[in-house]
């Protein structure tokens, strides 16, 4: 009986303990906190001293705040920490830059198009590739501005200047958000997801089907009109829908030596787009859109316009640093007023795994146009990809690349690609 | 005092300290007092701090306010997400710039800041363990749980 009720006393001076070690945790806590309010103190009277400073200094207006403060906000010496941050969010631009250095090593005899990308060119060539600067302003709660300008570098080191995306962008609701201006079509997942800074890329380049139609891609990658996206009311399945309407005017280089452009002479192009995003598998996405756009074959005389249509199906999972990307297309071109009809299928599968800083993958990559369709310099090409991308820290990547393509016709290309991405 | 009596006791004195240190860990959710909601799931708690459910079903649109690295609520976050800090940082600068959020969230180092904020913005949404929570904070169930039930599932 003795020993029960030590055992109880034992019990209960446990639990004093217990409930003493979070009190006491507490007491820390709170010295903690205390302190950590001194500095803020500290850091507002910098502030205010800065600012009372500046306004002696110069005579421009300060910007207000756009927000109202609700009825029970503290007073405004109170509110200096997060004011300049409200400032920065009513009326600043965010910049965000990304950049890169590459190094191409292949050995091909006969040099295709362009520096990188889709089709490299001569071996053993350094290039910067794309140097993207993003910026963004906000201008109330809903409205906001978004623009992209890239320095594309060219042949011998000049460079030129690309609005590649420009756009306001309107958020009514989750269900309603609407974008007017340039936008990168909503084909498939890639060229949705990913935009000229490769710093976001795993891999060093695009998958070639989702090349940049400037550089030689397949795909309308860009346009001028209206998107609008949201979620539809669906449940845990995660339903959204984007819907475009606008004009790509695609004007894009042959691959095969000649450099002859092709002026693709759109109409307008509406596409239709619908994935899921379930609440039971975070990080799977599964979908696909449907694109439509009238287009000239200038290559033939006179002009032959057509029917372009381009299918997608996508199926991704991107979570725990695992990314798994597989996507195809089927690009048909039907001839108006004749039974021609070119059906040019391409896909990518990309799979990687991030082990600590390091991210090794694997990529597949397919496409094969018709001879006698406006891709007859593309024709078959195919072949893996494999490499790693190493993260030096959060905004400095490098990556090695190997790739193998076969082309139909011609030798087979093999290259090596080194990469310096970085965000600033 | 019989043997039964007494190995209850037991089991209450345990309930009770684990109690008190699982309190201890609990992450509030709290939103501006304006807001109409009162209870998330956790489905749409991860969709609102990942940026993909952008307004309230006032049509307001959420503010998030998040700690910096280091903080338990930051920790919570993470866990929320399933995500590394470092994987978290590439996750909203991608999603700022495919458009698909406005701004990254706003990140304060108090707590004295984050009830500010909270306060400032209509939308506003942010994670504050559960011990610092202030008169005057509108604290939302999580799956139907307050912060210190059994169960609840932000620690």
């Amino acid at each position: 009986m003795v020993r029960f009720q030590t055992l109880v006393v034992s019990c209960l001076l446990l639990t004093g303990q217990s409930f003493a070690q979070a009190s006491g945790s507490r007491d820390q806590e709170t010295i903690r906190l205390l302190q950590q309010q001194i500095q803020e103190l500290q850091d507002r009277v910098e502030t205010l001293e800065e600012a009372a400073a500046d306004s002696d200094s110069t005579d421009a207006p300060h910007p207000g705040p756009q927000h109202q403060p609700a009825a029970d906000q503290p007073a405004e010496p109170n509110q200096a920490p997060i004011v300049p941050a409200i400032l920065h969010e009513s009326h600043g631009i965010q910049w965000r830059g990304f950049g890169e250095v590459d190094y191409k090593v292949l050995d091909q005899r006969q040099p295709e198009l362009s520096t990188f990308g889709f089709t490299p060119g001569s071996a053993g060539n350094f290039y910067t590739g794309e140097f993207a600067l993003f910026l963004t302003s906000r201008i109330n709660d809903k409205a906001s501005v978004l623009s992209e300008i890239v320095f594309d570098e060219l042949l011998e080191q000049r460079f030129e200047l690309n609005v590649e995306r420009l756009l306001f962008k309107y958020d009514l609701n989750d269900h309603l958000r609407m974008s007017f201006g340039r936008y990168q079509t909503g084909i498939g997942y890639y060229n949705t997801h990913y935009h000229s800074g490769r710093w976001f890329f795993t891999t060093a380049d695009r998958p070639l089907v989702t090349e940049f139609a400037s550089k030689g891609g397949l795909l309308p990658t860009q346009a001028v009109g209206v998107s609008v996206t949201g979620l539809l009311p669906s449940g845990r399945l995660g339903l959204n829908y984007i819907l475009e309407y606008g004009s790509s005017d695609t004007n894009r280089p042959n691959i095969d030596g000649s450099e002859l452009p092709t002026d693709e002479d759109n109409g307008n192009h509406v596409n239709l787009g619908l994935f899921v995003r379930p609440d039971a598998i975070p990080g799977l996405q599964v979908g696909g859109s449907f694109y439509h756009d009238n287009i000239t074959n200038q290559d033939l005389t006179p002009g032959v316009r057509l029917g372009q249509t381009i299918v997608n199906a996508h199926i991704v999972y991107v979570r725990h640093g695992v990314e798994v990307l597989n996507e195809g297309f089927l690009i048909r071109h039907a001839q108006e007023h004749s039974q021609t009809v070119f059906n040019m299928p391409a896909f990518y599968s990309q799979i990687s795994r991030r082990l600590q800083r390091a991210t090794p993958f694997f990529r597949y990559q397919y496409a094969n146009t018709n001879p006698r369709s406006i891709f007859e310099d593309v024709l078959l090409r195919h072949g893996p990809s494999f490499g790693a991308r190493y993260d030096l820290n959060d905004n400095i990547a490098f990556k090695a690349q190997l790739d193998h393509t076969m082309r139909k016709g011609k030798p087979n290309l093999n290259g090596l690609q080194l990469q310096l991405a970085f965000a600033f | 005092m019989n043997r039964t009596t007494v190995f209850l006791l037991i089991l209450t004195c345990f309930a009770l300290g684990l109690t008190a240190l699982a309190q201890d860990n609990d992450v509030a959710v709290v939103v501006n007092p304006e807001n109409a909601a009162s209870n998330l799931t956790i489905a749409e708690l991860r969709k609102i701090f990942a940026g993909e459910k952008r307004s309230w079903a006032s049509a307001v649109p959420v503010k998030l306010v998040v700690r910096g690295p280091g903080s338990h609520e930051r920790e919570t976050l993470l866990k929320l997400l399933d995500m590394t800090e470092s994987e978290y940082k590439h996750y909203w600068a991608a999603q700022v710039f495919r458009g698909e959020a406005q701004s990254e969230p706003i990140v304060v180092p108090s707590i004295g800041m984050q009830r500010e904020a909270i306060t400032l913005y209509p939308g506003g949404i942010t994670l504050i363990e559960a011990q610092s929570v202030k008169p005057g904070m509108k604290v939302i169930k999580v799956n139907g749980q307050t912060p210190g039930e059994p169960g609840y599932p932000l620690q």
